[in-house]
């Protein structure tokens, strides 16, 4: 067992296509989970209790399972209703929906975490629902979160290879095809490991410069 | 923890060869007598009945491992000890040491000839298509699905029919590794696939648990060949595949063979009618 260099470079463009697909499954992931995220915290604070109750519970569910099953659930299980997705849209909204659960309580301890006096600076400038939330506790409460939050990105991105279970052709699918091929584990897989490391590695880098950028607020 | 377990794997390895390498002969016949010590066989299958099948209970049967159960029991090797495996892994695994030996349908091939030490013949099959009723993409031949621009198809990843249909053309996003037979199956009935290509008697077997009546299979699929497997073992464990050949000629000659394999639907004449150098030679 040695290393090849002539090898590496032969496999380096079909690993490159497989890297696309890991950011591109992770970035849409990410957008969906803040979404979901952001969505899930503001339910669970309905006065509705009909609402809060049964959106919290939906999240229990979610988040107590796990994200591989999902994925089988969603790839395989939902087509019996209906619901064909293709591959990557099921595997975005597989990630999205388990890391949306997660990052519902990163909001809800961001929210929590805006002073009292605050919401009730707002109520007494007579500000609707709608304004308090967007122009008082939202624009205090998401700095703070950016650390947690990129936490859990950084997370997601790295379990993206789960999504290989589902046929999507993601960089640890398409290392495995390349080991099926040449009988060869040892460079497709350090080459993923190092692919993983490198761009975990310049996202943490991005997103402490976002921390620092938005991070701070006057009080 | 990736990276330590590599290098945990690697210096495993070196330790291994370092232990094998001096007089490669004599470890061969140690490797037998390593394994009637331990009474049991480490075999990599694929779980893809007749070839390979775990029953419910976790009993290990199928024509592949019933023949090298045999076998081994006439070595003076008690038991076969089977893993699941992928099939791209079975070789890679092979050759780290993970299995005695690949007891699982995995077709003699010359790329394949090359990394490990086959058997004779054991099981023979044709190539097979599952698509939904009535064929509605008319596929006859890996052909047909490289030129229709749209058309997708399933194979085990590492399988023979991946390679067959990127041989034939068909582009690598529209070959889609499936992991398991049911998921394949499950993939044409939900028509994320439009065929699943298999050996003819593993898409059989597959057909007859679904019993689906919108499915229909298309064997044997024109311009493949008939391959026959054989049980793989690693290079350099020459004198056990020796031994085993002679036991399996033995088992042929008799007719025991055949009566191990035939129940599965395979046929005994196939795998005796031609031998590893021809199949290893074979384009």
């Amino acid at each position: 067992m040695e290393w090849d260099w002539n090898f590496v470079w032969e496999i380096m463009p079909t690993l490159i296509q497989g890297v696309k697909i890991t950011i591109l499954a992770t970035v849409l992931g990410s957008i969906l989970a803040a979404i979901v995220g952001l969505g899930i915290a503001l339910a669970r604070r309905s006065e509705n209790r009909i609402v809060a109750r049964s959106v919290g519970w939906f999240a229990e569910f979610i988040r107590g399972t796990p994200l591989l099953v999902q994925l089988y659930f969603i790839f395989y299980v939902l087509p019996d209703i209906g619901i064909l997705l293709p591959p990557l849209v099921a595997g975005v909204i597989g990630l999205g929906l388990h890391y949306g659960t997660y990052t519902a309580e990163v909001y809800r301890a961001g929210i929590d975490n805006v002073p009292r006096g605050q919401w009730e600076a707002a109520k007494a400038c007579n500000l609707g629902g709608r304004h308090t939330w967007t122009h008082i506790i939202l624009p205090q409460a998401i700095p703070p979160m950016i650390p947690a939050l990129a936490n859990y990105f950084i997370a997601m991105f790295k379990e993206t290879p789960l999504l290989s279970a589902i046929t999507v052709l993601e960089l640890m699918n398409q290392a495995k095809s390349v080991a099926n091929t040449y009988y060869r584990y040892i460079e497709p897989m350090t080459l993923v490991g190092a692919f993983f490391l490198v761009i975990s590695l310049c996202s943490v880098v991005l997103l402490r410069w976002l921390e620092h950028r938005y991070g701070r607020i006057e009080r | 923890m990736k990276k330590l377990g590599i290098l945990a794997g690697v210096a495993g390895l070196a330790i291994t060869a370092m232990l094998l390498a001096p007089g490669a002969r004599s470890a061969d016949d140690a490797k037998l007598e390593q394994l009637k010590q331990q009474g049991f066989a480490r075999v990599a299958i694929a779980n893809e009945p007749p070839y390979t099948a775990v029953a419910a209970d976790g009993k290990v049967s199928g024509a592949a491992p019933d023949v090298a159960r045999e076998i081994f029991k006439r070595l003076g090797v008690n038991d076969i000890v089977a893993s699941i495996s992928e099939y791209g892994a079975m070789i890679p695994g092979l050759q780290a040491g993970r299995f005695d030996v690949v007891t699982a349908g995995l077709f003699m091939k010359p790329e394949r000839c090359a990394a490990v030490a086959y058997s004779e013949p054991v099981l023979c099959d044709a190539e097979a298509m599952l698509v939904k009723k009535g064929n509605p993409k008319g596929f006859k031949s890996y052909e047909d699905i490289a030129k229709d621009s749209s058309a997708t198809v399933g194979a085990p990843g590492g399988g023979t029919e991946e390679k067959l249909a990127l041989n034939a053309g068909v582009p690598r996003d529209r070959v889609i590794v499936v992991p398991d037979g049911q998921s394949g199956l499950k993939m044409v009935q939900d028509g994320r696939i439009d065929a699943y290509s298999l050996p003819v008697l593993s898409i059989n077997d597959l057909v007859k648990k679904a019993n689906d009546p919108n499915l229909e299979v298309i064997a044997p699929v024109q311009g493949a060949p008939v391959y026959c497997d054989g049980a793989a073992f690693k290079k350099g464990d020459e004198a056990l595949r020796d031994a085993y050949d002679v036991e399996l000629a033995k088992m042929k000659k008799s007719g025991e063979f055949a009566k191990i394999i035939e129940p599965y639907g395979f046929s005994a004449k196939a795998a005796m009618s031609t031998t590893r150098e021809k199949l290893c030679a074979a384009k």
